[in-house]
């Protein structure tokens, strides 16, 4: 075997950056069932961060405790600086103002369908921002162009196809400015084809230094786009590290196979 | 209490005028909802026609137009006699909905998988459908059954002696006009409520034995 | 009987008749249905208590008749001191019992939107009361249309209750005509052809209402 070769890249990355998230022994319960095992994970500023693993070993419900959909029993979260304890009562501010730099991305898309697409884009911005509607459209058109729907802006939603439909939820989520951004499984509905568009969007997004975590089955992307790849399997998190270390060394048996698996279908 | 009991007794006359009724419909809802899915020219019309008319008009309506207008020609009906069937009649009407939704439900594979089996479409409709048809009906007849117990109450008006008509009366002969009509409604709402709780439970135990 | 000279003399009567009968179901749906909402929300309240007990005048709204609701608020409120008109009553007490009804429709029709979409609306940041308000209602009541306009044709037949409090509405129209004329058949049949003249075509409303409700959803 040829003795394995760092990939530059990764060298060239200063590892100083800031964390912009940082979960610690993260716990969660559906009664006996145990989702989620004390996982503890960091991800840095602009860092895509991709999960990967067998379905159910609680991947979606780590992302989606980030932000709370998911109120873990116990675990402290901190992104951006807003920490919440889950053991403790927090209030409803505390978790605006954490998920105030939160973006989300869903496997359903999850649109509002009695809205056009472009009220969908600005609805929160109105709300949450406190924009008023000319100044929330303009911004929302800004992001439509971007993602390439703009001419879609006055179609509802069920007039779109499923990737036009993942754009204009990015679209959605980019237009409150966050700094961090969740995708779970984004292109799991979508067919293969049609996952590439959402893919070239995100890439796109991490090119510009956003800051990801990313759910995924896309190997591809999780190999080609990921700073720092996570594998979990059974509620915990098994291996992690660079992307290409993992995926051509990995170091646990049951990582190897599920690489294995999904590799050579 | 003594007031109550007097309610009490119009609770017999309430559950047979609402079973007749029922049973009446169950039946009557039968050539009402296959008439209605006739091919033949006019049939279809006619059973559309019968059941918009029998659901357009209000129970009360239909009560005396059959009490007070057919009555004075036909001297044998009663009160009772005219309110069950004013109220069979409209619930001919209500079945016949009902099963017509129950037959929709019904996938088209039940009937192709009976005739691919070559029983005659007569023998399909008797032997697979129109048995997973009553019983996709059973919950939608069930809550039907629960909103025509409170309809009867209507049959006061033309003096059929059922809960409320024993309720007005007390509420006239005591001081206490509110007290009868709240005793009314208690009655109403302890032989409801266990049946709407009863309905949904059966309606989820159901929902799993039927291909749709 | 001679429907071509009788009708038309009846017509004036009646016709006066159905205006209040309109006028009671529309009040009763336009003071009921917000309630409905209310009593809707509050049964998915966070409170346990406040949602037994709404949960519980719903239910009671339910299993009691409409013609008993309307009798105890005609006949039976004025022994608490409190006195209705026959209009009063009637519109009071079909408003409650179009509440009782609609409530659990619109709970329906609120719990038919995505739990996905309440999710997203959360992660952009909503909160609860603009989720509910931009999100979840406008497409609860979108669902509830076609059940809500079958309601609507319920309350509108109901309100020949109020012959009952002597509202002078199209059955107590029919029926002192009949009683005057003793042509009881003809005028009730008039009067039945009235109220069906306008539930037939409004429950075709209800189903063309469906049909368009597929758009969008």
């Amino acid at each position: 075997m040829p003795p394995h070769i760092e990939p530059p890249r990764i060298q060239e990355k200063p590892l100083t950056k800031p964390f912009a998230i940082q979960l610690e022994s993260v716990a969660k319960k559906y009664g006996d069932h145990t989702v989620l095992n004390n996982v503890s994970l960091s991800v840095r500023e602009g860092e895509v961060t991709a999960m990967i693993g067998p379905s159910g070993a609680g991947k979606s419900t780590l992302l989606r405790c980030i932000n709370f959909l998911e109120r873990p029993d116990t675990g402290c979260i901190t992104v951006e600086g807003n920490q919440i304890d889950a053991g403790t009562n927090f209030t409803a501010k505390d978790l605006a103002a954490l998920r105030r730099n939160v973006g989300m991305v869903f496997q359903s898309f999850n649109l509002f369908p009695h809205l056009n697409v472009l009220r969908n884009v600005s609805i929160a911005q109105e709300r949450v921002l406190g924009r008023s509607r000319k100044e929330a459209d303009v911004r929302s058109m800004q992001l439509l162009e971007r993602v390439g729907l703009a001419d879609k802006a006055k179609q509802y939603p069920s007039r779109c196809s499923g990737g036009q439909q993942q754009r204009i939820a990015i679209a959605r989520a980019l237009a409150l400015d966050p700094r961090v951004m969740l995708f779970d499984e984004p292109t799991s509905a979508l067919d293969p084809e049609v996952g590439l568009e959402v893919l070239a969007v995100m890439k796109e997004l991490a090119a510009e230094g956003m800051t990801m975590v990313v759910v995924t089955h896309e190997m591809q992307f999780a190999r080609d786009v990921s700073d720092h790849l996570v594998v979990m399997a059974n509620g915990t998190i098994i291996e992690e590290g660079d992307p290409e270390q993992v995926f051509t060394n990995p170091v646990q048996t049951r990582t190897r196979e599920f690489l294995r698996a999904v590799l050579e279908r | 209490m003594d007031i109550f009991l007097t309610i009490l007794q119009g609770v017999p006359m309430t559950i047979g005028l609402t079973v007749s009724a029922l049973a009446l419909g169950a039946l009557g809802g039968i050539p009402l909802a296959l008439g209605r899915r006739s091919t033949i020219p006019g049939v279809s019309f006619v059973a559309v026609s019968l059941i918009e008319i029998l659901r357009g008009i209000p129970p009360i309506v239909w009560l005396f137009i059959i009490y007070f207008g057919l009555g004075t020609a036909l001297p044998m009906l009663d009160p009772l006699t005219s309110a069950v069937a004013g109220l069979g009649l409209i619930s001919c009407a209500y079945m016949a909905e009902i099963y017509r939704g129950g037959l929709s439900a019904i996938t088209r594979g039940q009937w192709e998988a009976g005739e691919a089996l070559g029983m005659g479409r007569q023998s399909v409709l008797t032997f697979i459908i129109g048995p997973q048809v009553f019983r996709v009906s059973i919950p939608a007849a069930a809550s039907y059954a629960i909103g025509l117990l409170k309809d009867s109450s209507v049959a006061y008006t033309i003096g059929v002696s059922e809960i409320v008509y024993f309720a007005n009366d007390q509420s006239r002969q005591s001081s206490d006009a509110l007290g009868p009509f709240f005793l009314s409604a208690l009655v109403y709402v302890i032989m409801t409520i266990p049946c709407a709780w009863a309905t949904r439970a059966l309606d989820a135990r159901l929902r799993m034995r039927v291909a749709r | 009987m001679n429907i071509l000279t009788d009708w038309p003399a009846f017509l004036p009567g009646l016709l006066a008749g159905l205006g209040v009968s309109v006028q009671v179901a529309l009040l009763s749906l336009l003071i009921g249905i917000p309630g409905g909402l209310l009593l809707a929300i509050g049964a998915s309240s966070k409170t346990k208590l406040v949602r037994i007990l709404i949960i519980g005048i719903v239910e009671i709204g339910r299993g009691t008749p409409a013609l008993v609701v309307l009798q105890i608020f005609y006949f039976g409120l004025p022994a608490s001191g409190l006195t209705l008109s026959s209009m009063g009553a009637s519109v009071v007490a079909l408003a409650a019992t179009t509440a009782a009804y609609t409530s659990e429709i619109l709970r329906g029709g609120l719990q038919a939107v995505p739990q996905g979409e309440v999710e997203a609306a959360g992660a952009l940041g909503m909160s609860r009361r603009d989720t509910l308000r931009f999100i979840v209602i406008p497409q609860g009541f979108r669902v509830a249309i076609p059940s809500l306009i079958g309601f609507a044709i319920l309350i509108f037949q109901a309100t020949s209750l109020a012959y009952t409090v002597a509202l002078p509405e199209l059955l107590s129209q029919a029926y002192s005509i009949g009683s005057t004329t003793f042509n009881y058949l003809s005028v009730l049949v008039l009067a039945g052809l009235m109220y069906a003249a306008i539930t037939i075509p409004a429950s075709w409303l209800t189903s063309r209402a469906e049909k368009r409700l597929a758009r969008h959803l």
